[in-house]
């Protein structure tokens, strides 16, 4: 299997699904000749021309015009440039996208994907570095996936395409260059499906999209400390795949929740309440830790914007208490 | 007006005290000092005195119950009073009493409300897993000793207080047969894990899972010594205490510790904290466990001294009269068992020390030196050390030196 970037990998499966569904194209600013902010669709504009359509500055009328694609029988992918600019277009997203096919009993569908880039720790300052996949799981009608490696990023983008709902796509900025395995071809990873991306029996952290590569490492590391890791990748925050981690906290009975979002009202807490409300309570056998990003607008400065979300060192702190070795 | 008598306050880590025994039944009389009741606290036992006179109108606190300090156990007052309206207004007037009467207790409780608060209400602190197969075995959560933070239990305590359970009572009854047998005596005897067992439980499991212990093991030429506390003790007047071998070897320990001042430290949160007095304790057993009684500052005390002051703290160690002040606040322990014929031994640390020397007995044995054997006095001694604060070389160092004072005795007097 080859090893591709996370960029790589998407922009596969862009393409891919434009071969396959003539109903799939993709809106957005600056996709065209540009590429696109991150590059995304860098050097499919010639030969993509007719599926890649550039939009004003107007999140709003984007993700209304794709919406609206989306009930006449097209597979519209919108691009936000950074889902921080995913408020302008709230109304379309919640009140719309989310509600007709429940409204109309299933007369209509929503094929829409918005994908959009998220995060801290690229210096972009409280405005373009935001996490705020919880947000969007909070509303019924929507799918909410933030893939963390190129395989599952390229299976869960060609899901969403398929899915007649509207999925909120999460692509964490600093996985873009990140390295890993991708087949050649179509393959699908399921959407509401976790992926135990490390088994261990000592201790379940729960991750999602960025915080699973610093649990991966953290999880190394731990090794040498004699504390066995089992990392599970969420993948889908919702629908959220509770049996896995069900199951994986009935093995460990020790959880540490990591997020990128603001902790408080974060997935996490969800997270949490899930374990707690199932069978995995009985064996739970140290309260359930969770980090999270600090409840602060993100910092402009490096180092504060590095503080303000949980690193690799702070997992690693964490577990450690939990085992007594501070 | 009849008085209100309160749960006092014994030590400064006292919460609570449980009513061991009344001396007096509701409706005898008492005098202001005359013993009232006994009060168990973590380590001792007392007797408190009524502090009032007059009737033993109620007793609040019944036998075996515990009761939280400066609240209401018992009411004295005239013969025949009437105390309904005081049983009303308990609270309010106990409050009252309590800031005339134990104002400094009062703030000192306050630096810590929820300590206090938890520890009364004594519900065992323990994770879902833990308590999940406590329930499955039938286990009573209190009596597994916790090793998580502020005593937590968590699965292994219970996987190895069933572990350890299971080895006492190898031939456990059949279900079926408790309740058929029911009246029947069991073929077992379960003793509570309370009082002072419980707090020695404890201490020692935290010491031995928190401290890793080293040994190191010395032996001692012990003809000079116990020469010279023979003439030492044929100078002393008939009615003075007798200076044992415990007086010399906590004196030696002492003198020893001012030249490795380290050995006088504790650990408390992730800090180590040099004391400035040099405090040794003497582990004396008792039949119900064993307690260390402190004799502070050593170094400063003259044999004479520290010898009365052992005799005194031994005794009022086996009547259980020690007053917690006299038993906290050491900087090393010395553990003697060669009054029990052991040659040698290991001992526990007492936390939160940083070391204890296990002393064994004297015997006559053949020592070779320069190609001769004589026969000498010997004893051997065990110094086990918390390797977080001290390291071999420093052990053995240290112990070198408590050796060499017992070997010449003359540096006593240096």
């Amino acid at each position: 299997m080859a090893e591709k970037l996370y960029i790589e990998a998407l922009a596969e499966a862009i393409k891919e699904e434009f071969e396959r569904d003539p109903n799939v194209f993709m809106m957005g600013e600056d996709i065209g000749i540009y590429g696109g902010a991150f590059g995304v669709t860098k050097g499919m504009y010639p030969k993509y021309k007719d599926k890649l359509i550039e939009t004003p500055i107007s999140e709003a009328s984007i993700v209304g015009a794709g919406v609206g694609a989306a009930l006449v029988g097209m597979r519209p992918i919108v691009e936000i440039m950074f889902s921080d600019f995913m408020m302008d277009a709230m109304e379309w997203i919640v009140n719309q996208a989310a509600k007709l096919r429940y409204m109309t009993g299933g007369q209509l569908k929503v094929p829409l994907v918005i994908r959009s880039p998220m995060g801290s720790g690229t210096g972009a300052a409280a405005q373009h570095s935001q996490s705020l996949p919880a947000m969007f799981a909070h509303i019924p009608g929507l799918k909410v996936v933030m893939p963390a490696t190129p395989y599952d990023v390229k299976g869960l983008f060609k899901a969403a395409v398929r899915d007649d709902n509207p999925v909120i796509f999460f692509e964490h900025k600093l996985l873009y260059w990140t390295k890993g395995e991708v087949p050649e071809g179509d393959y699908i990873v399921p959407i509401g499906k976790a992926d135990v991306k490390r088994e261990g029996k000592d201790i379940t952290i729960i991750a999602g999209s960025i915080t699973v590569i610093r649990s991966l490492e953290a999880a190394e590391k731990l090794k040498g400390e004699g504390i066995d890791v089992e990392v599970i990748d969420i993948r889908s925050l919702s629908p959220l795949d509770t049996e896995t981690i069900v199951n994986s906290v009935i093995k460990t009975g020790k959880v540490l929740i990591v997020e990128d979002d603001n902790k408080s009202y974060g997935w996490g807490a969800e997270v949490l309440s899930r374990i707690v409300e199932s069978d995995a309570f009985d064996y739970l056998d140290y309260p359930i830790q969770r980090l999270g990003g600090k409840d602060v607008p993100i910092p402009y400065n490096p180092k504060l914007e590095g503080a303000a979300v949980p690193q690799v060192e702070d997992i690693i702190e964490t577990v450690k208490a939990i085992f007594g070795k501070e | 007006m009849a008085n209100v008598k309160l749960m006092p306050k014994l030590g400064m880590t006292m919460t609570a005290g449980k009513v061991v025994r009344w001396l007096k039944k509701e409706g005898e009389k008492v005098e202001a000092g005359e013993p009232l009741l006994e009060i168990e606290t973590d380590k001792v036992t007392m007797e408190e005195e009524a502090g009032y006179t007059g009737t033993l109108l109620k007793i609040l606190v019944r036998e075996g119950e515990e009761g939280p300090i400066n609240q209401p156990i018992a009411i004295i007052g005239e013969e025949g009073e009437d105390i309904e309206e005081i049983l009303k207004t308990l609270k309010v007037s106990e409050g009252a009493e309590e800031e005339k009467k134990e104002e400094k207790i009062e703030v000192k409780i306050e630096e810590k409300p929820e300590e206090v608060k938890r520890e009364e209400i004594s519900k065992p602190r323990a994770t879902p897993a833990a308590r999940k197969i406590a329930r499955e075995h039938g286990i009573v959560l209190s009596e597994v000793i916790g090793s998580g933070a502020h005593g937590r239990v968590h699965r292994k305590d219970v996987e190895e207080y069933i572990r350890k359970r299971t080895e006492i009572v190898p031939s456990q009854v059949t279900v079926e047969q408790k309740v058929e047998k029911k009246e029947e005596i069991p073929s077992y005897r379960v003793i509570p894990f309370t009082g002072m067992r419980k707090i020695i439980a404890e201490k020692m499991q935290k010491s031995i899972n928190t401290a890793p212990h080293f040994y190191v093991t010395m032996e001692v030429k012990m003809r000079e010594i116990l020469k010279l506390r023979e003439t030492l003790n044929s100078k002393l007047k008939e009615d003075e205490a007798k200076i044992s071998l415990n007086s010399l070897l906590m004196k030696a320990a002492g003198i020893a510790i001012k030249d490795y001042p380290i050995f006088n430290s504790y650990v408390e949160e992730g800090q180590i904290i040099l004391r400035n007095e040099i405090n040794i304790g003497l582990a004396v057993a008792l039949d119900e466990g064993l307690v260390v009684p402190v004799i502070r500052e050593v170094d400063k005390k003259g044999l004479k001294e520290i010898a009365r002051e052992e005799k005194e703290l031994i005794q009022k160690a086996r009547e259980g009269r020690l007053m917690p002040d006299e038993y906290t606040g050491g900087s090393f322990t010395i553990s003697n068992l060669g009054m029990f014929d052991v040659v040698r031994f290991t001992a526990i640390i007492n936390p939160p020390e940083v070391a204890i020397l296990a002393v064994g007995k004297i015997r006559e044995i053949p020592v070779v030196e320069e190609g001769q054997i004589e026969i000498e006095p010997i004893m051997e001694m065990t110094l086990s050390s918390d390797h977080r604060v001290i390291d071999g070389a420093l052990a053995a160092k240290f112990l070198k030196r408590i050796k060499e004072i017992l070997e010449d005795p003359l540096q006593f007097v240096l």
